[in-house]
């Protein structure tokens, strides 16, 4: 009687899981689907090809925004990277019996849930402002500023998985402690380093607000990094606000491509590690 | 038989000021398989990794007395960590291979010393390989991941780790007790044929496995060193009372 009666919680906390993870998957296949649909139609050469056209005309791309993000993504990578690995490798390794590195977890947890505007802001009144313009040094900077906890994170996260006896292994072989470090405990630790990267580089490539204060916007190509630059996501905020049909499916374009290259950054990643192993 | 290691007053403090190893004295003769052994708790665990000053990885913890090795004391402050344990190899009780390729693993601890030299590190790595036994069953797939050896193969690879840079020791820290029967078998073979090459100290929980195995047994109760003899003397005539009660089954 017992066994019937659990067995029947059983079946309904299951049902209800699975109606749970369904509703998820379904808003996440039509947020997808409709981004396909009306992105893959605004795809052309001229997208990628040509600047903005002056409002109101026919024709034009989005070259200047391709390139200002890919360069904004890229340098925010570079700063944002070593610094959350670095960090993350000091918590977990050199910093453990410090009471500050549980202090410093804990704010980069909280920065992790920071909306991206008030590090958007915060950079427009430390860096902006006392420049006097916006600049693609500053998208970077804002950028890279929003990827450190989420990597320092992980990589803590990571590290701390290792086991110690796998470290002691190296150092009873006579390895120093950075050799154990790079050599051993990265080489355990790298496809979940890898992962917190990548989804870091997902999660700023898909940021529009703090851009927005920083690097701003910019119709015409440019390559200045000292500059107001466009992004993709900028220019999609604007477009999609815009009154012209045009800029409607530019901006559907924009998304499908930010879309489709999270997408092969988390693929790329994965294939990356496999091949890594197999060396 | 020559000493290999003196043991001299040995007491050892982890953080906080425990005394777990109180006035330790022995001496280990080379190239003999030493064994420890006695209750869980006894320190037998902690006297093994003062022999490569593991206990150097955690704050806190103190050494007091001596441990002779090669005319040095091991114990002061002037040694070189890095060369000691290179002379000093350590076998854990579960298996640790690294997160890289059987042939890695093993080419890891001679890369460290400098050897860079690709056949220098083929033919040392199938050397240590072949002296761990593990040679027939992997020499086909030197370049995948160690992980994907079972767990006995896994221990032998380690062994073939710490056996591929000749050092002097190798410490084995109840290396069959996350094992199977055949596999335990196995290692215990291939530390009879190390005999002679090697000087082994063998921590163990498992009293057969000293008797079969070494040569000298120490038997450790309480942080002291209650026995210390020839194997053959410890398991028929123990000379203290504590030590017939533990071999005889009484406690423990």
């Amino acid at each position: 009687m017992i066994l019937k009666k659990r067995k029947i919680i059983s079946s309904i906390a299951l049902f209800i899981c699975f109606l749970t993870a369904l509703w998820g998957i379904f808003w996440l296949s039509f947020i997808i689907i409709d981004v396909l649909r009306h992105g893959i139609t605004a795809i052309n050469p001229s997208l990628f090809l040509k600047d903005p056209a002056p409002p109101g005309e026919e024709g034009g791309g989005l070259r200047n925004a391709f390139v200002g993000h890919i360069m904004i993504t890229f340098f925010a990578t570079l700063i944002g990277v070593p610094v959350g690995v670095l960090g993350g490798t000091f918590l977990a390794e050199y910093g453990r019996k410090y009471n500050i590195s549980k202090v410093i977890s804990t704010l980069a947890d909280i920065m992790v849930s920071v909306p991206a505007i008030i590090v958007g802001a915060f950079i427009y009144a430390v860096v902006v402002k006392p420049l006097g313009h916006f600049s693609g040094w500053a998208g970077a900077l804002a950028l890279g500023i929003i990827m450190i906890p989420t990597v320092l994170r992980t990589t803590e996260n990571m590290l701390s998985l290792i086991p110690w006896t796998l470290r002691e292994a190296a150092f009873a072989l006579g390895a120093p402690y950075y050799k154990v470090i790079i050599q051993v405990v990265y080489r355990g630790a790298a496809t979940g380093i890898l992962t917190g990267v990548v989804l870091a580089i997902a999660r700023v490539t898909g940021e529009a607000a703090p851009l927005l204060f920083t690097a701003f916007n910019n119709n015409y190509f440019s390559l200045d990094m000292s500059q107001p630059i466009a992004s993709l996501t900028v220019t999609i905020f604007q477009y999609a606000m815009g009154p012209y049909e045009e800029w409607h499916a530019q901006a559907w374009g924009a998304s499908f491509m930010i879309t489709l290259f999270i997408l092969f950054a988390t693929i790329a990643g994965r294939l990356l590690i496999k091949r890594r192993y197999k060396d | 038989m020559t000493p290999e290691i003196e043991v001299k007053n040995l007491n050892f403090y982890y953080s906080g000021g425990l005394l777990v190893l109180k006035n330790i004295n022995m001496t280990v003769y080379k190239n003999q398989v030493t064994a420890l052994i006695g209750p869980s708790g006894c320190g037998k665990t902690t006297l093994l990794r003062c022999f490569n000053r593991m206990h150097d990885l955690y704050a806190g913890n103190r050494y007091e007395g001596e441990i002779i090795f090669q005319g040095e004391n091991i114990l002061s402050k002037e040694t070189d960590l890095i060369d000691l344990r290179s002379k000093i190899g350590m076998v854990f009780q579960k298996p640790t291979p690294f997160p890289m390729s059987i042939f890695e693993n093993i080419a890891y601890g001679l890369k460290l010393r400098g050897i860079k030299n690709r056949s220098e590190l083929k033919s040392r790595v199938e050397k240590a390989l072949k002296d761990a036994a593990l040679w027939d069953e992997v020499k086909d797939k030197l370049y995948t991941n160690a992980f994907g050896l079972s767990g006995g193969q896994q221990q032998r690879l380690c062994i073939a780790r710490a056996l591929a840079v000749e050092p002097e020791i190798i410490l084995f820290d109840e290396p069959t007790s996350a094992l199977d029967p055949i596999s335990t078998g196995k290692i215990e073979e291939l530390i009879i044929s190390l005999k002679g090459k090697v000087t082994i100290i063998i921590v163990t929980h498992n009293m057969q496995q000293a008797a079969r195995i070494s040569d000298w047994t120490g038997f450790m109760m309480l942080g002291e060193l209650i026995e210390y003899d020839r194997t053959e003397k410890i398991f028929t005539v123990p000379s203290n009372k504590l030590t017939e009660d533990y071999i005889t089954g009484r406690f423990g």
